[in-house]
């Protein structure tokens, strides 16, 4: 379970002057175990900061930031993150992109590749384990990465945009398959999007954030049947929600 | 199952290094122009008989002469012994410099100012220098060779280092990898298209420090014969010394744009 | 990250700098020292004799002066040629064709040793070493140039044509404006050549100038005055190099050169 307490993070002008943002603002919030949790907010309510917290790949001013008890000191075993821009490696092929997080942690190459192999059959890219980032389209550049993130086997899964630079119908199929993964294993997930039916269709949970300085609003529950599918889509409740999610979207935007 | 085949891959293949499909109308263009050149400058040649401009057609004669009777080759070799201990030097500390500046602000901070003023200097004027403190020798030239090419490779492997991609670092970070793992694993090969491009530019003005650096001492290598040649008016044989060092910089030049590519074929 | 313009202690930006130069003032004044070489001067010395030349004795002006007649006419030149040259290859595919496999050549050529039949054909005069260092700078020139002329945008160029505009008025509202970065990047890099141009002029013909001045303050065994002059040299081209670089700057700060691709 990750708790957070009154977190707050700062960003310190240019030329350490004292006109500096803050990007968090006392959040107060926690993710239960094996639960998936949206995140959703316009631009600079601070998912982003929140997340590389979490991930533990920035430091954070006050509060409390802890997983399980302890508290996040920087980066570890127990959570992966998947990139907006994917952040593969240009030079190496799919499969070494996919073993990248069990080779830092010395772990014996035949095993890293085995694995690694593994996973890359699972997000369905079998044949391809030796090409080059650059030979692949967006969408199968997001599945080595999510890949990547699966093969250290964490139990927290960070996703930042995942699918924000991929066009309509790749974005859904890659939802697709990222639902029937996680119903197979279900990681604890924390996953931004700016999408509100992205939002409302993977979470258990959607947490709405307000910008300059981001806040949590509203945590709002997703009573929606699992598995889910695009067919969820047509529900009223979905439709319900994402409307609500709208209304509130669009009052942040105007002011 | 997840279906493999629903997303068409793009899928390019690896390009041929070097090998460039221009229109066919373009490739005649050109052509026809160094012919032209060529075809004027022997004309010109003939014509206007003066001595300082041999004819196409003597100059070949003269290379072909170099060649034939072997009489250049000493030369040769002695001036592609100092260009290959001089760019070794450039390249050995330059990448090291370099790279050091790239991964430390301090060392940047306090170096850059002096490595751009020295780069930007006309490198030529160091020559006195080194002849003061080396005498007549081959540091000489070695020295002239390093002067022209280490500081470009320095910037470029300082630039190639600081201009990584920070989400592939922050990636690594998030994996929980180390400082030296990021740099082995991330930094360096990241950096490789921007330092070869230093190396590259680095071995045109190796080339460059060599011929001029080797007529300042005018006593040994190429640079020895082309003074010999200008001085002596055989207009003829020093063109085609210029075109001999205009080969080996071609040649070169070549050489690590091979490596270059087989290195970087990853790049977009 | 805010980068530090003024060092706040000694120990960052400025205060590195310093003790950078410091310490190798300090290497230099040793072993110069140590070595008691009558060729290699010590660092004071060297400052000693720059100060000599350059305000006591104002001895380096006058070669200065006349080593510089070449640099400049040479430049001059070389932008006067070189300019239309790269706009014309720049805009004309014909032009352009024909330059282009010249251009290669021309920027890989070593121009030293055909210095001697320079020399040849026009003395060892002014002329031939205004030549020169036409010869080492106008390619560099031109190839930015053109760069800059291609790298207009050709959908500007046709908004222009749709709206009726003729060739004259589309370089002088469309081409000029948008290749003017490229070509001040050319200039300052053609300066540069230039500099290099004057100043393998001077050691290899031993001309009027500071070449003649070096050999003689070597033959007297002046150490200090030979450095000295060599740190004049060095002085002119950061100077001049520094000069041009502002002035690229307010025209075009994001330009680069495209001769070092």
């Amino acid at each position: 379970m990750i708790q957070v307490r009154g977190l707050s993070k700062e960003f310190a002008g240019r030329d350490g002057t004292d006109t500096g943002i803050v990007a968090l603002d006392s959040l107060d919030f926690e993710v239960r175990d094996n639960e998936f949790l949206t995140v959703i907010g316009p631009s600079g309510c601070g998912k982003t900061t929140l997340l590389r917290i979490v991930a533990g790949l920035i430091p954070y001013d006050r509060g409390e930031v802890s997983i399980n008890g302890t508290p996040v000191t920087g980066p570890g075993p127990d959570r992966a993150v998947v990139f907006q821009n994917f952040a593969l490696m240009p030079w190496a092929d799919v499969l070494t992109n996919v073993a990248f997080g069990l080779e830092i942690r010395d772990m014996p190459k035949a095993e890293c590749e085995a694995t690694a192999m593994r996973l890359v059959k699972l997000v369905g890219l079998e044949g391809f384990e030796r090409r080059l980032p650059k030979e692949l389209s967006g969408g199968m550049q997001q599945r080595v990465g999510l890949a990547r993130a699966l093969a250290v086997n964490p139990r927290i899964l960070l996703m930042d945009e995942p699918f924000g630079s991929l066009d309509e119908q790749t974005r859904r199929l890659l939802q697709e398959q990222l639902l029937r993964i996680w119903e197979r294993e279900r990681k604890t997930v924390i996953f931004i999007t700016h999408s509100m039916e992205e939002a409302v269709l993977l979470g258990d949970r959607v947490m709405l954030m307000t910008p300059r300085p981001g806040r949590v609003k509203e945590i709002i529950n997703v009573p929606l049947k699992r598995p889910r599918g695009h067919d969820t889509e047509k529900s009223a409740t979905f439709v319900e929600i994402k409307e609500y999610l709208w209304q509130n979207l669009r009052s942040m935007q105007v002011a | 199952m997840a279906k493999a085949g629903v997303e068409v891959g793009k899928m390019r293949p690896i390009s041929v290094p070097g090998a460039l499909w221009r229109p066919l109308r373009g490739t005649w263009m050109e052509a026809l122009a160094l012919v032209g050149g060529v075809a004027l400058w022997e004309m010109l040649g003939w014509l206007l008989a003066m001595p300082w401009l041999p004819p196409f057609s003597k100059v070949m004669e003269a290379l072909v002469q170099f060649v034939q009777s072997g009489v250049i080759l000493a030369n040769v070799v002695v001036s592609l012994q100092g260009l290959a201990i001089g760019f070794s030097i450039s390249l050995v500390v330059g990448l090291l410099v370099g790279a050091l500046m790239g991964r430390y602000r301090r060392v940047e901070q306090a170096l850059h100012i002096y490595v751009h003023a020295l780069f930007i200097s006309p490198s030529m004027i160091f020559a006195p220098i080194f002849f003061a403190i080396f005498g007549l020798s081959d540091a000489v030239r070695i020295a002239v060779i390093v002067v022209y090419s280490l500081f470009v490779i320095i910037i470029n492997t300082t630039t190639a280092i600081r201009t990584v991609d920070p989400a592939l670092v922050e990636m690594a970070c998030s994996f929980g990898a180390n400082e030296r793992q990021i740099f082995v694993r991330i930094l360096l090969p990241a950096s490789l298209p921007l330092v070869f491009a230093g190396i590259r530019l680095g071995m045109g003005r190796a080339v460059r420090g060599m011929i001029n650096g080797e007529m300042f001492i005018a006593m040994v290598g190429l640079g020895a014969l082309a003074q010999r040649y200008g001085s002596q008016f055989e207009a003829s044989k020093a063109f085609a010394i210029a075109m001999v060092v205009l080969i080996i910089a071609l040649v070169c030049n070549w050489i690590v744009q091979t490596v270059e590519n087989s290195l970087t074929q990853w790049v977009d | 990250m805010a980068a530090s313009k003024v060092g706040r202690g000694l120990l960052s930006g400025w205060g590195l700098r310093i003790w950078v130069f410091l310490l190798f003032a300090l290497f230099w004044q040793v072993s110069a020292t140590y070595m008691k070489n009558m060729l290699i001067p010590t660092f004071t010395e060297t400052i000693g004799g720059f100060i000599q030349l350059v305000f006591v004795s104002g001895r380096i002006w006058e070669p200065l002066y006349i080593s510089n007649q070449a640099l400049v006419l040479g430049y001059f030149l070389s932008v006067v040629v070189a300019i239309p040259l790269g706009l014309a290859a720049g805009r004309a595919r014909l032009i352009d064709r024909i330059l282009n496999p010249y251009i290669g050549v021309f920027l890989a050529i070593p121009v030293a040793p055909l210095i001697p039949m320079v020399i040849i054909a026009l003395g060892l005069g002014l002329a031939s070493r205004v030549a020169i260092v036409f010869l080492f700078a106008f390619i560099f020139i031109t190839v930015n140039t053109r760069a800059g002329v291609r790298n207009v945008d050709p959908w500007l160029i046709e908004m222009a044509k749709s709206f009726g505009a003729n060739e004259r008025q589309i370089w002088r509202r469309i081409v000029i404006p948008g290749a003017v970065p490229a070509i001040f990047v050319g200039l300052r890099t053609g300066l540069g050549r230039a500099i290099s141009g004057m100043v393998i002029v001077e050691l290899l013909l031993v001309a009027s100038g500071l070449g003649r001045l070096i050999l003689e303050f070597a033959g007297r065994l002046q150490a200090d005055f030979v450095f000295a002059t060599v740190l004049v040299v060095i002085v002119e081209a950061l100077l001049l190099l520094s000069a041009m670089r502002l002035i690229e700057q307010r025209v075009a700060p994001w330009a680069h050169d495209i001769s070092v691709e």
